[in-house]
C-alpha cells in the first residue's frame, strides 16, 4: 500500500486526474439535463405588430415517447427590441433559448416596409446563431407560420428548413440564408434576395385550386402542408376555414437597402437565373407548332446549359455578352395529336422551335433585367462582373454617372446581349 | 540533456505558425485592408521565414549553446535579463491571447455561458504537466497527433470547396492601411522565434535543416489557403465572421441539413489551442527559469498559472482588452522580439564570421 502511495505521489498528474474526478462526477451525476435548462430553438419568427416585436420560437422539446415523433411547439414573447422579445419568450419556455440548431428565420412582411437589417441586428450578434440559418419572408405572421410547419413536421416528416432549401437548390439557385442576404446587403449595390412562403386558409386554398382546375392553367403552386385525416377534420379546433397551410410558389422578395422593392414570381427568377449555369430543369413552353395540319403546343426541359459571358467598354459604354448553350427535352405534347411516340422527329430540335425558345427566353430575360432597372437592385453582379475584369473603363465610368453611390444604377445603362444557341439533349 | 528530433521541431513550428491566425484574425484583418489582408499576411509570413536562415546558421556555430549563453557573452547578462523578461512576456501574452480566443469560440459554439472556471480546470493541470514534463515529451505528444489535427484542418478547407466560392477582389486597400495592418497584426507572428529559446535542445542532423523549411512552408500554405478560401466564401461579410476555420464549415444552406458539421472545426481547434498553450507556456516557463536561475521550474509553472489566472481575470479577462492590446500595444513588443532579436543575433553572427576570418587571416 505504502508503495503504491508512493508511486501515486511520484505522479502529480494522476493525483490532479484523481482529484478532478471526484469533483466533476458528482457534479454530473447530479445535475439536470441540458433539456431541462435549455430549449432547443429550430426555427424563430420575427413579427412587429405596433410599434412591438414579437419573437415565435419553434421548440424542439425532447421527451421520451414510443413513436419518435418530435415534439415541437411555438412558444412567444413580446418586448420593444428583439433582445428583450426573446428575453421575455425565455421567461414564457423557463428555458433559457439555445440557437445553435436554429435553422430558419423567419420575417413578417411588414417587417420587409423598413430596413429589416436593423431588426435581425441581434441575430448577426449572437453568433451562435448559424450562419448557414435560412432566411424567409411570409405574408402573414411568422408566428402563424411556425405554428403550421408544425403539421409539416408531423405529419409529413417535413421541416420548414427543406421547403425552403428546395427553393435554394432548384430555383434561386442561391443561398437564402441569413449570410446571403448579408451578402447582398453589405455588397455595394445593397441588394438581395431572400425566399417567400405564403400562408393559406383550407377553404381559399380549396377554392382557388377549383378556379385554377377550371382554367386549365395549373402554374407552380405547389401545396406543402399535409391534409388532416377524418378524425381531425371533425374536431371543431381544426375545422377547414382555421386550418392553416404553408404553400411553397417559389417566390422570392427582392430587397434594396434590406427593404421590399418587388415579390418575384418563378417565371421572373426564372429570368434572373437564366444565366446561372446551375438552375436547370425549367420548363419552357413552345406554343403554336404546326404539325399534320395540327397546331400543337410542345414543353421543353432544360436539361444542360453553359454560359460563356464577356463583359466589355464600347465607345464608352458597358456591353455585356452572354452565350447561352441550352441542352432542351420534349417532354410533352399537348394538341389533338394524341399517339404516343418515343424519339420522335421532335427530339431534334427544328430552326422554328429553336427560335421560339430562344425567343422565350430573350423575352424572359428581358422582363427580370427590367424589374432589376427599376429596382436598382443589381442582384447579377453585372458591376461586380465588370469591376473584375473592365477595373479602370468601370471606374472612370462610375465616375462620369455620379461616383461610388451611382453604383446601383449602373445596370441601367449597360447594353445585354443574349445569344441563344439551344439543342437537343 | 535528451534533444528532439528535426521532425518534432518541425510539428512545433507547425503549431506555432497556426497560433492566432486560424479563427479571429482573419476578419480582423478584412476590416482592415479587405481581401488584400493577403499580402498583409504573406509579407509577414516573408519577414519570418527570413529567420530561418538566421537560427540555422546560429545552430551550426553553435551547435550545443543555450541562447541565453550567447546572449549574455555578447550583451552580458543585464541585457540578456531585460531580453529574456521581454520574451517572457510575449510568451505569456501570446498564450493569453491564443486561449481567450478560444475561450469565446466555445463560449458561443457550446457553453453558451461562461465557463471560465471549466476551461482553466480543463487545461492548466495539462499544460502544467506538459511544461514539467519537458519539450521532449510533450513534442512527442504533438507529433502523435499531428497527423489528426493536420487532417481535421484540411477537411475544414475542403468541405468550404463544396460551396460556391468566388475571386475575392484585390487591391483594394491603401498603402496606409497595408502598413497600418502590418504593424497591428504582427503580434500574432515571430513564429520562429521559439526555435531560438529551444535551440540547445534541438538535434538537426547534416542536410536536416530543409525539413524545417518544409514544415514551416506546409504551415504558411495551409494559412494562406484558409485566409483565400474565407474571403473567397464570404467577401464582403468577411468582417462578420470572428471564427475562419470553423465558419468555414457553416456557410451553406446544403449543408444545413448535416447537424453540426462545425463539430470537425471544434475538435481540431481544440487540439491546436491546447498544443500551442504548451509551447507558449513551456517558454515562458523557460524564459523564467534563465531570468530567475535560482528557482526551479516548478515555481515558473506555479507563477505561471497565478499571474495566468490573475491576468484573466483582472486585466485581459475581458475579450476586447485582449483582441485591442494584441493589435495597438503588443505590437511594440512583438517588433522588438520577432526582428530587433534575430537582427542582433545576426550581427552576433557576422561579428564571429568575421573574427574566425581575421584569425584565419593571421594564421596564413
Amino acid at each position: 500500500m505504502k508503495r503504491k502511495i508512493k508511486i501515486l505521489f511520484k505522479m502529480p498528474m494522476l493525483i490532479v486526474f484523481i482529484i478532478i474526478l471526484l469533483f466533476f462526477t458528482p457534479f454530473a451525476i447530479y445535475s439536470p439535463g441540458e433539456s431541462r435548462n435549455r430549449g432547443v430553438v429550430t426555427a424563430l419568427g420575427i413579427d412587429k405588430i405596433d410599434e412591438e416585436y414579437e419573437i415565435s420560437l419553434l421548440t424542439f422539446i425532447p421527451t421520451a415517447n414510443q413513436s419518435y415523433q418530435e415534439k415541437s411547439s411555438v412558444i412567444s414573447g413580446k418586448g420593444g427590441s428583439v433582445a428583450e422579445a426573446i428575453y421575455n419568450a425565455q421567461i414564457a419556455m423557463g428555458r433559457s433559448v439555445g440557437l445553435s440548431h436554429a435553422k430558419t428565420t423567419v420575417v413578417n412582411e411588414k417587417l420587409l416596409e423598413e430596413d429589416v437589417a436593423s431588426s435581425i441586428d441581434y441575430l448577426s450578434r449572437v453568433a451562435s446563431l448559424p450562419e448557414n440559418t435560412v432566411f424567409v419572408c411570409t405574408n402573414k405572421t411568422a408566428k402563424e407560420i411556425l405554428e403550421s410547419s408544425k403539421d409539416l413536421i408531423s405529419n409529413l416528416g417535413l421541416k420548414l428548413e427543406q421547403v425552403i432549401g428546395y427553393n435554394a437548390n432548384n430555383l434561386y439557385v442561391t443561398d437564402t440564408s441569413l449570410e446571403a442576404f448579408y451578402k447582398g446587403y453589405f455588397s455595394p449595390t445593397k441588394s438581395s434576395l431572400i425566399g417567400y412562403l405564403t400562408i393559406e386558409d383550407e377553404k381559399t386554398r380549396k377554392e382557388e385550386n377549383s378556379e385554377i382546375s377550371n382554367s386549365q392553367d395549373s402554374g407552380s403552386t405547389q401545396t406543402q402542408s399535409s391534409q388532416k385525416n377524418s378524425d381531425s377534420s371533425s374536431n371543431s379546433n381544426n375545422s377547414e376555414a382555421g386550418l392553416k397551410q404553408i404553400v411553397n410558389q417559389g417566390q422570392a422578395v427582392l430587397l434594396k437597402n434590406g427593404k421590399k422593392v418587388a415579390l418575384l414570381d418563378v417565371e421572373q427568377l426564372n429570368g434572373i437565373n437564366i444565366l446561372n449555369p446551375k438552375s436547370i430543369n425549367q420548363i419552357i413552353t413552345v406554343d403554336g407548332i404546326e404539325k399534320d395540319e395540327q397546331t400543337i403546343s410542345l414543353q421543353y426541359k432544360i436539361k444542360t446549359k453553359k454560359t460563356l459571358i464577356s463583359s466589355k467598354f464600347e465607345n464608352g459604354y458597358p456591353i455585356y455578352n452572354a452565350q447561352l448553350i441550352l441542352g432542351v427535352e420534349l417532354v410533352e405534347i399537348n394538341g389533338v395529336e394524341n399517339s404516343l411516340k418515343v424519339n420522335t422527329e421532335f427530339s431534334n430540335v427544328t430552326d422554328e422551335i429553336a427560335e421560339k425558345i430562344e425567343q422565350k427566353i430573350k423575352e424572359q430575360f428581358t422582363n427580370s433585367i427590367n424589374i432589376l432597372r427599376d429596382c436598382d437592385a443589381d442582384v447579377l453582379g453585372i458591376a461586380r462582373q465588370f469591376f473584375f475584369h473592365n477595373r479602370k473603363e468601370f471606374v472612370r465610368f462610375l465616375n462620369k454617372i455620379g461616383g461610388q453611390e451611382a453604383v446601383s444604377q449602373f445596370i441601367d445603362y449597360v447594353v445585354f446581349k443574349l445569344n441563344v444557341v439551344v439543342e437537343p439533349d | 540533456m535528451k534533444k528532439i528530433s528535426i521532425r518534432q521541431c518541425g510539428v512545433i513550428i507547425v503549431m506555432c505558425i497556426f497560433a492566432n491566425k486560424i479563427l479571429l484574425m482573419p476578419s480582423l484583418m478584412y476590416q482592415q485592408t479587405s481581401a488584400d489582408s493577403i499580402f498583409v499576411l504573406l509579407t509577414l509570413f516573408l519577414l519570418d521565414f527570413a529567420m530561418l536562415p538566421i537560427f540555422i546558421k546560429l545552430k551550426e556555430n553553435y551547435p550545443n549553446k543555450k541562447l541565453y549563453d550567447i546572449l549574455r557573452d555578447k550583451l552580458g547578462k543585464v541585457v540578456t535579463k531585460i531580453i529574456y523578461f521581454a520574451m517572457l512576456c510575449f510568451f505569456f501574452f501570446k498564450c493569453l491571447l491564443v486561449f481567450s480566443v478560444t475561450y469565446v469560440y466555445f463560449k458561443q459554439q457550446i457553453y453558451q455561458d461562461e465557463f471560465i472556471f471549466l476551461a482553466l480546470i480543463a487545461f492548466l493541470p495539462v499544460i502544467n504537466h506538459a511544461t514539467i514534463s519537458g519539450i521532449r515529451a510533450f513534442s512527442r505528444t504533438i507529433e502523435l497527433f499531428f497527423g489528426v489535427v493536420i487532417a481535421g484542418f484540411v477537411v475544414c478547407l475542403a468541405i468550404s470547396l463544396f460551396t460556391p466560392i468566388s475571386t475575392p477582389y484585390f487591391f483594394v486597400s491603401s498603402a496606409k492601411d497595408f502598413f497600418l495592418s502590418l504593424y497591428n497584426h504582427v503580434f500574432a507572428f515571430g513564429d520562429f522565434i521559439i526555435l531560438f529559446l529551444i535551440m540547445d535542445r534541438i538535434e538537426i542532423k547534416k542536410g536536416q535543416t530543409k525539413k524545417l523549411f518544409f514544415f514551416a512552408l506546409f504551415a504558411i500554405i495551409l494559412v494562406v489557403s484558409l485566409f483565400y478560401l474565407f474571403y473567397a466564401k464570404y467577401q464582403i461579410t468577411a468582417f462578420m465572421h470572428n471564427n475562419a476555420l470553423a465558419d468555414l464549415l457553416v456557410f451553406s444552406v446544403q449543408f444545413n441539413a448535416i447537424g453540426r458539421l462545425d463539430i470537425i472545426a471544434m475538435l481540431t481547434i481544440m487540439f491546436i489551442t491546447l498544443f500551442q498553450m504548451e509551447i507558449f507556456s513551456y517558454a515562458f516557463c523557460d524564459c523564467f527559469v534563465n531570468i530567475f536561475p535560482l528557482l526551479n521550474k516548478n515555481y515558473s509553472v506555479v507563477i505561471f498559472d497565478i499571474l495566468f489566472c490573475i491576468l484573466y481575470y483582472v486585466f485581459i479577462g475581458r475579450y476586447e482588452t485582449m483582441v485591442t492590446s494584441a493589435l495597438y500595444w503588443l505590437p511594440y513588443l512583438a517588433i522588438a522580439i520577432n526582428y530587433i532579436l534575430p537582427i542582433i543575433l545576426l550581427v552576433i553572427l557576422i561579428i564571429r564570421r568575421q573574427k574566425i576570418e581575421k584569425k584565419d587571416k593571421n594564421f596564413i
